[in-house]
């Protein structure tokens, strides 16, 4: 009985943990969207992760702000030093060359969003 | 530390990995954002900012080692697709090189534990520290792989290349053809090889070195010449043909097995030579060889491939 219980729950850890992983993959997969989606207009990382937690889609700091950077050199994105209420914050926002990929990125997830809709869909 | 000191000490560990040229903004700019996250906690939880409350906010967003790599491109030394070569080519590497190198020391009288002591010793410093040059050389070599790869990427490119292809083409072929009719030739007669450079005669103890003993030529010596004989139609038919055929494969690999095999037993039988320096090198020769040539085929069964399946297939309906 201990045995099968503690099979049981070894095999729940498992799981629990292949779920983690695949859960993170595919939230890997949106987190730029995601990002390039509220940076329309200009913000702050603080304010940006806010706005994406508001929304349903939650970012790790850690994730967030090194992504920030990353997609400025990348040079879709653009960013400045303000001082609007507080302290100065760098404010980042969508280039042009940003706006073209924010509108391939979202044509294409808007596609495969479909394309899972139709195969999840239950007979 | 305060909560204060705690941010200054994690924002400067990240962004000292950082390149000089952004190091200072990202470290004005990640206090600020970290000092944001920390109110908003405090915020959250009803008490005030503290040292412990900053500890799980920083523990949270990451080690800063992990958080530095975040804000730089990805930097590949070796392309995951090279890493199991990589490891597969540095372990057998390293493996062969210890191995010779424990054989070298037990070529070594070891007649007490202190002789084995010190050649322990002499193989730890000799052979087992200074084998870390392969795995030095494997990354400098995958590295340079890898660079290229991304710099030309048309180099990377798969190219298909058939099952039944004959390695160098026919060129080789003929090559390998001429290089056992050589053979065949010394073989026969090695002093042939002497006459061949010294059309007056070569010094007596030159002729002594390659004379075969009458035992050998009688006994292993008729049966490699056969052997090797028997190469040459093989690999004429494959000429012809242009490609390798199961059929000729399986001749080749039971040829090769059984010269090694041959080889084997001279090597443990009686001399090959009638001077003692010319039969134990010819026997080393041999030796080596017969190692290469089993690696070989040890090599090309481990890269067979049969495809098939793992469990039997169950027709349609059936149980």
């Amino acid at each position: 009985m201990t045995y099968c219980a503690t099979n049981s729950t070894v095999y729940d850890m498992g799981n629990e943990v292949t779920f983690n992983k695949l859960e993170l993959e595919l939230r890997r997969g949106v987190v730029v969207l995601a990002t390039l989606s509220q940076l329309r207009a200009p913000r702050y990382g603080y304010e940006l992760r806010q706005a994406l937690a508001d929304r349903g889609m939650p970012i790790e700091e850690g994730t967030l702000y090194p992504l920030l950077r990353r997609l400025e050199t990348q040079g879709v994105l653009k960013s400045e030093w303000k001082i609007e209420e507080g302290p100065p914050r760098r404010y980042y926002s969508l280039n042009a060359d940003g706006r073209k990929l924010l509108k391939k990125l979202t044509d294409s997830w808007q596609g495969m969003n479909d394309a899972m809709g139709r195969l999840l869909k239950e007979d | 530390m305060n909560a204060n000191d705690l941010i200054d000490a994690y924002v400067a560990d990240v962004a000292v990995q950082l390149p000089r040229r952004q190091r200072n903004d990202v470290a004005f700019e990640l206090r600020a954002l970290l000092g944001e996250e920390l109110q908003a906690k405090s915020d959250v939880s009803g008490r005030g900012v503290d040292a412990a409350m900053a500890r799980e906010l920083l523990r949270d967003f990451g080690h800063p080692d992990v958080v530095a790599i975040r804000y730089r491109p990805v930097f590949t030394i070796i392309d995951p697709a090279d890493g199991h070569h990589f490891f597969q080519a540095a372990l057998i590497g390293l493996a062969v090189i210890w191995g010779l190198g424990a054989l070298a020391q037990l070529q070594q009288p070891i007649e007490s534990g202190s002789d084995l002591v010190l050649a322990l010793g002499r193989w730890w410093g000799g052979t087992l520290i200074s084998s870390l040059w392969w795995p030095g050389a494997l990354v400098a070599w995958f590295a340079t792989a890898s660079w290229v790869r991304r710099r030309w990427p048309s180099t990377g490119e798969w190219q298909p290349r058939a099952k039944d292809r004959i390695t160098g083409g026919r060129a080789a072929l003929l090559m390998g053809m001429f290089g056992i009719v050589l053979g065949l030739c010394i073989l026969f007669e090695p002093r042939g090889l002497l006459n061949l450079f010294w059309a007056r005669g070569a010094a007596p103890a030159a002729v002594d070195a390659l004379t075969y003993t009458e035992a050998f030529r009688q006994r292993q010596g008729t049966w490699l010449f056969v052997l090797l004989l028997l190469n040459i139609p093989i690999m004429v038919g494959v000429f012809i043909r242009g490609h390798w055929t199961p059929g000729l494969r399986r001749l080749d690999l039971a040829l090769g097995l059984l010269v090694c095999a041959v080889m084997a037993w001279t090597v443990l039988d009686g001399p090959v030579f009638v001077t003692a320096v010319s039969d134990q090198t010819i026997k080393a020769v041999m030796l080596i060889i017969i190692v290469c040539a089993l690696v070989a085929r040890g090599i090309q069964y481990y890269r067979s491939v049969t495809p098939m399946p793992d469990t039997p297939v169950q027709a349609q309906g059936s149980h």
